[in-house]
Formats: structure tokens, C-alpha cells, sequence
């Protein structure tokens, strides 16, 4: 059976939500996908009914501070002070190597947390939102 | 981007030191694997630079990823027995110095620990302290 290690892993995007590039030093993503419930339970019935309703995502990259300028990274971690934001920014999070197993979508970015701290390396974290179709390639 | 050169970092780290070592007053120093026969009651230096924890930093595999490798630097002093500690501290003072949160060529040195005074010295017959510290760099690959 093939298991995975975070280390596969990886974050491309793009602001202009068209050609996305790899943001360095990344060192972790986590997104979660949440569904609106809607309960439909018939008047009289002994157990409750749901269907799914909107569909939603939110997570957030980390990663740490290297001045990269060259690519997408500099965009990135200075999204979230970007006044005009129209959410059309494209994500991929990567689960492995090969760029097969992804998740897709467009979103923006919602905050950032800068740290420094005495002996430690410099992180951002940088909080999303999606906007739009989320396509799960996994 | 490459795999680390051992090799280049223990230089920097054993060039550091004798080159400050080498000014006056000159003080021995005498680097892991190398025989040395100090002369009796004389001032001299050992040191030693070990690589020990490597950790994943980023992600990625083996193109586009980086590490991090932390080593360790223990330098011993020696002096001659039963005339105080000055002589001793003097020279940790200077080894200290070389390396206290100073950063050369992408090795990053951490605060040192010491001058302690040995309590067994090894060789005996000498006033023994050692000065330790950790460095860390980075590997990208």
C-alpha cells in the first residue's frame, strides 16, 4: 500500500488565476472542505433527514520567510493586504511529487500571521478562502 | 543547490580558529584525528566539530527542498595546573568570541556554552575548560 509524507507535498499559485507557480519553502498546507447541511426530516419522523447544501473551503499555508522574490511567494504572503481583491487567484495544493493528486480551486488569501522569534526561523502563515468550484484530483 | 559539503563547513569552522589562535600569543591547537604531544605545562586548544541532527525544513524531495543540519563544536582548553584559571578564561574569551552569533558563509553559530571547568582533565596534569556551541545550516537541494 502507498502511504505518503508531507514532504510530497507542495503549494503553487497564481494572483492573475492563470499560470501557477511553486511557493517556496513551504512547509505545510492544511485545507478543510465544508458542506452546509440542510435537514429535510418529514413532520413525524423518528429520525432526521439531511441533504447537502453549499459547499466551501478554508486553510492555510505555512511557510518559511526566504525574501523570495523571483516567483509567486512575494504575491503570496503580501496577499492578505491587498484591498482589492477580487478572490480569482488559482491554488493548487499538491499531495505528492508527481502533480497528479491535487486540489484545485480559486480563492484569496484572507490573513497572514508574520512571526519572529529569537532563534527560531522567520514563518508566514497564510489563511484562504475559496471562491468557487473545488476540484479534489486525489 | 546541492548537497552540503561536509568538508567545506569543518573548514570554515577549524579555519576560524586558527587563524585567531595563530595570533600572539600563539596558542596550539590540534584538530580531530590529528596526534599531538603537548609540551608539559603549556597553553593549547582541542577541537572538535561533529554534524548531529538533520530535519526536513521544507517541502519537497530531492530538487527544490531545503534541510537543516546542526553540528557541534567543542573546543577544549588547556593550561598549566595550579596557577590560577586566568591564563585559561583569556583563551576561552578569544574562542568565544570567534563564534558567539556570528554567521559565515551560510553556517549560523549559536550562543557557545562555557568556559567550564573540566573537573577530570583529559590529558591530566593540566587546568581544563571547554567551550561548546551549536551551528546550523542549510541544505538546499
Amino acid at each position: 500500500m502507498a502511504f505518503y509524507r508531507g514532504e510530497q507535498g507542495s503549494v503553487k499559485f497564481d494572483d492573475a488565476g492563470t499560470t501557477t507557480a511553486t511557493i517556496a519553502s513551504t512547509r505545510s498546507w492544511s485545507m478543510t472542505i465544508e458542506k452546509d447541511v440542510l435537514e429535510t426530516t418529514a413532520l413525524g419522523a423518528t429520525y432526521k433527514s439531511n441533504i447537502g447544501g453549499l459547499i466551501a473551503g478554508s486553510g492555510s499555508v505555512e511557510l518559511i520567510y526566504s525574501a523570495s522574490s523571483a516567483d509567486e511567494t512575494n504575491t503570496f504572503i503580501e496577499a492578505a493586504n491587498n484591498p482589492t481583491d477580487q478572490g480569482g487567484a488559482a491554488f493548487e495544493l499538491f499531495l505528492d511529487t508527481t502533480g497528479t493528486k491535487k486540489i484545485i480551486f480559486n480563492g484569496l488569501i484572507t490573513s497572514a500571521d508574520y512571526s519572529a522569534t529569537v532563534g527560531e526561523l522567520e514563518v508566514i502563515t497564510c489563511n484562504f478562502v475559496t471562491t468557487g468550484t473545488i476540484t479534489t484530483s486525489i | 543547490m546541492a548537497a552540503l559539503d561536509l568538508n567545506a563547513i569543518r573548514a570554515i569552522v577549524e579555519g576560524r580558529l586558527a587563524t585567531e589562535l595563530a595570533i600572539v600569543p600563539v596558542i596550539p591547537v590540534v584538530f580531530h584525528n590529528v596526534a599531538y604531544t603537548p609540551t608539559p605545562g603549556s597553553t593549547w586548544a582541542q577541537c572538535s566539530v561533529s554534524f548531529s541532527n538533520n530535519n526536513y525544513l521544507t517541502m519537497g524531495s530531492t530538487a527544490g527542498a531545503s534541510n537543516s543540519v546542526i553540528g557541534v563544536i567543542v573546543v577544549n582548553i588547556f593550561s598549566a595546573k595550579g596557577v590560577g584559571s586566568g591564563a585559561n578564561l583569556t583563551v576561552g574569551k578569544r574562542v568565544r568570541d570567534l563564534y558567539n552569533r556570528i554567521v559565515v558563509s551560510g553556517v549560523r553559530f549559536d550562543p557557545p556554552t562555557g568556559p567550564e571547568v573540566v573537573a577530570t582533565p583529559s590529558p591530566e596534569g593540566y587546568f581544563q575548560t571547554q567551550v561548546r556551541m551549536t551551528f546550523e545550516t542549510f541544505e538546499d537541494l
